[in-house]
């Protein structure tokens, strides 16, 4: 096995809860190699977003350590944290999260403008990352005026235009209907056979299927940790 | 990143137009109401001390009276009057004084032609035209020749002429002044109203030389040629109260009467008036009102922006998520906010400029204020408008960088 992409020992996040502590996680340990398609199972309020919250660093763990690409980020600053999100994590998520007042292409320039990018290379980049999710003629459609499948794939298209270590994906499909979420499934998979490292966090039994590899959590810690790569 | 987040501020501005414009509303009006409010108030000033140095500036008036009823018995009230001696006498010893000149008054019936009517003739002299400081619009004042030669020349006030030369005289007509002819050789500028008046307004004098006021209308009581008003100019306005004060003790030791007797010798500085009136007060008070307004729309702005903040956390989450530093998003707030009171706050200096201007242009009756702009006003104004901007921004910037990023992650 290569040296892990990511790797977690020991992660604890407690929260305060009025006058309570809750634990989300209790001593997660989860390795993940380059290229691996991890899919995150696991019912409500088992840690799954959590432990997403964390891999995606946006937020730091109570506890223990993470090493992502073989640094440690448990020390970084606020700030630092944010240029490793920006170079390193392509984020999905399950409600776009495209800005309404932004075209889809610049939806998808968004991390380049705060990577300081020059206009002109944001604006090719911007256009082959649409070009590679199917949408290279709708860089001028405001959001609302595409479809969920097509916001779904401008939201990919952003999280691949830094060429991120890590694509970090909640419910891709949460919000589309069966024929839509395949497709955008079926973009995941193709993403993912040429070299992207993807993580998705579902309740979605089918993408669990599709996975190289099933991490179930439960009560904040690993239940069942599957590799299918030969099924696969 | 600065230009994006200029070009973010005004699209987001765009697209809530309505919102945009009744966060504005509150700043339009207060640089407004700064503006025009401050200026009126200086011009309120302004037209109070042109309506009192219309008829002479930093000028005192002075009369001779009755000797005061305290400083005599009743039975020996006298009656007291200046002559030209007294008036040099004054002239030299004076040194709150810069100038001091004489006047001597008839009303005297004025004929021109088949016109007639009664004026107002002064008695002039150099000091006394000089302090009055009335301009011409046509030919010359009254020369020290003409005083010297006692001519029978006369200056016209700008209604005396328009009623007794119409539009058949001018310069060199010749008119009758208590029957005597009189050449015209002057003309006064239209001087409108005046708040410091003796009996009549400058438009509605004559002015003759002095000595031909005493050579052709003698007084009837002395063979003196009898003086009807000393006026002078003081050396500081400040100084108001000693230059009465010496004024009066040098002609007290000339008319053999007390020092302190006003009733002998009453003055009259239509400073007194001026300093009554509290125009710094009121000026500050202008300040204080306008600049309250200007923070009560400033406070509009910021519970604007702030509601826009907490509306707008998830876009603020994942502008963090995919990048942004802390500081990317205080500033595209605050740019956001400080672009806002800046376009109110320009429209609104627009709007008090073209206000201020709008009523200039008018036609007002003489003694309705007039706004007076200022580069100050519109700096000061501004000003103001730009500390509000910069507290209204810097509160929700502030508040909008300490979101969490995760909030991104979660649904609604």
């Amino acid at each position: 096995m290569a040296r892990p992409l990511i790797a977690l020992e020991g992660i604890h996040k407690r929260y305060p809860m009025g006058a309570n502590e809750v634990q989300a996680l209790r001593g997660l340990d989860l390795a993940i190699s380059p290229g691996e398609f991890v899919a995150i199972m696991g019912p409500s309020g088992s840690g799954k977003s959590t432990l997403l919250e964390i891999l995606g660093c946006l937020s730091h763990p109570s506890d223990g350590d993470y090493r992502l690409d073989g640094r440690s980020v448990a020390g970084l600053s606020v700030d630092q944290l944010a240029q490793v999100r920006g170079e390193k994590i392509g984020f999905v998520f399950q409600s776009f999260n495209l800005l309404p007042r932004l075209t889809a292409i610049e939806n998808v320039e968004l991390p380049l403008v705060y990577a300081s990018t020059p206009r002109r290379e944001r604006r090719s980049r911007a256009e082959n990352a649409l070009a590679r999710v199917g949408l290279v003629d709708r860089g001028d459609h405001l959001p609302s005026e595409l479809s969920g499948g097509q916001c779904q794939r401008v939201a990919i298209a952003r999280a691949l235009i830094n060429r991120p270590s890590l694509v970090l994906a909640d419910e891709p499909t949460g919000n589309l209907d069966t024929a839509t979420g395949d497709e955008i499934l079926t973009l995941l998979h193709a993403l993912h056979r040429e070299g992207n490292t993807i993580l998705v966090a579902t309740h979605d039994a089918k993408i669990g299927t599709q996975a190289t590899r099933v991490v179930t959590i439960q009560d904040g810690k690993i239940a069942r940790d599957e590799n299918r790569e030969a099924a696969a | 990143m600065v230009y994006e987040s200029l070009r973010q501020a005004l699209r987001t501005l765009l697209r809530h137009r309505a919102r945009a414009f009744l966060t504005m509303f509150g700043v339009v009006w207060g640089t407004s109401a700064v503006i025009f409010l401050v200026s009126w108030g200086d011009g309120v000033r302004t037209m109070l001390e042109v309506g009192f140095f219309k008829t002479g500036k930093n000028m005192g008036e002075v009369w001779a009276g009755r000797i005061g009823e305290d400083f005599t018995p009743a039975a020996d009230r006298r009656y007291l009057w200046f002559n030209l001696e007294d008036v040099e006498a004054l002239r030299r010893r004076t040194r709150l004084a810069s100038r001091v000149g004489a006047e001597a008054w008839e009303m005297l019936p004025a004929a021109f032609g088949q016109r007639a009517l009664t004026v107002d003739v002064r008695g002039m002299e150099q000091h006394s035209q000089e302090i009055r400081g009335v301009p011409l619009v046509a030919g010359r004042r009254i020369s020290q020749a003409d005083v010297s030669h006692r001519r029978r020349v006369v200056v016209l006030g700008d209604r005396v002429r328009r009623k007794l030369l119409g539009a058949q005289g001018g310069i060199g007509s010749w008119i009758r002044l208590g029957g005597k002819p009189f050449r015209v050789v002057g003309m006064l500028r239209p001087m409108g109203s005046q708040l410091n008046q003796d009996r009549m307004q400058i438009d509605d004098q004559v002015w003759v030389p002095i000595s031909t006021v005493h050579a052709n209308w003698p007084a009837w009581w002395t063979h003196e040629p009898v003086v009807s008003k000393i006026i002078y100019r003081m050396v500081d306005r400040h100084q108001v109260d000693a230059a009465e004060r010496e004024v009066r003790a040098i002609l007290a030791d000339r008319l053999q009467v007390s020092a302190t007797d006003d009733e002998a010798i009453p003055i009259w500085s239509s400073i007194h008036m001026l300093n009554q009136i509290p125009v710094d007060q009121t000026r500050g008070m202008m300040w204080t009102l306008s600049i309250a307004t200007l923070v009560i729309g400033g406070i509009g702005v910021l519970t604007m922006m702030l509601d826009a903040v907490h509306e707008r956390r998830h876009e603020i989450g994942l502008r963090l998520a995919v990048g942004a530093r802390r500081r990317h998003v205080l500033f595209q707030f605050f740019v956001e906010t400080f672009a806002i009171t800046a376009l109110g706050g320009l429209m609104g200096t627009l709007l008090g400029v073209g206000g201020c201007w709008a009523l200039t242009q008018l036609q007002v009756p003489d003694m309705i204020p007039v706004p007076e702009l200022s580069a100050s006003i519109v700096l000061g104004a501004l000003g103001v408008m730009g500390s509000v901007g910069l507290l209204a921004g810097v509160i929700p910037a502030w508040r909008a960088a300490q979101i969490e990023p995760a909030i991104a992650l979660r649904q609604e």
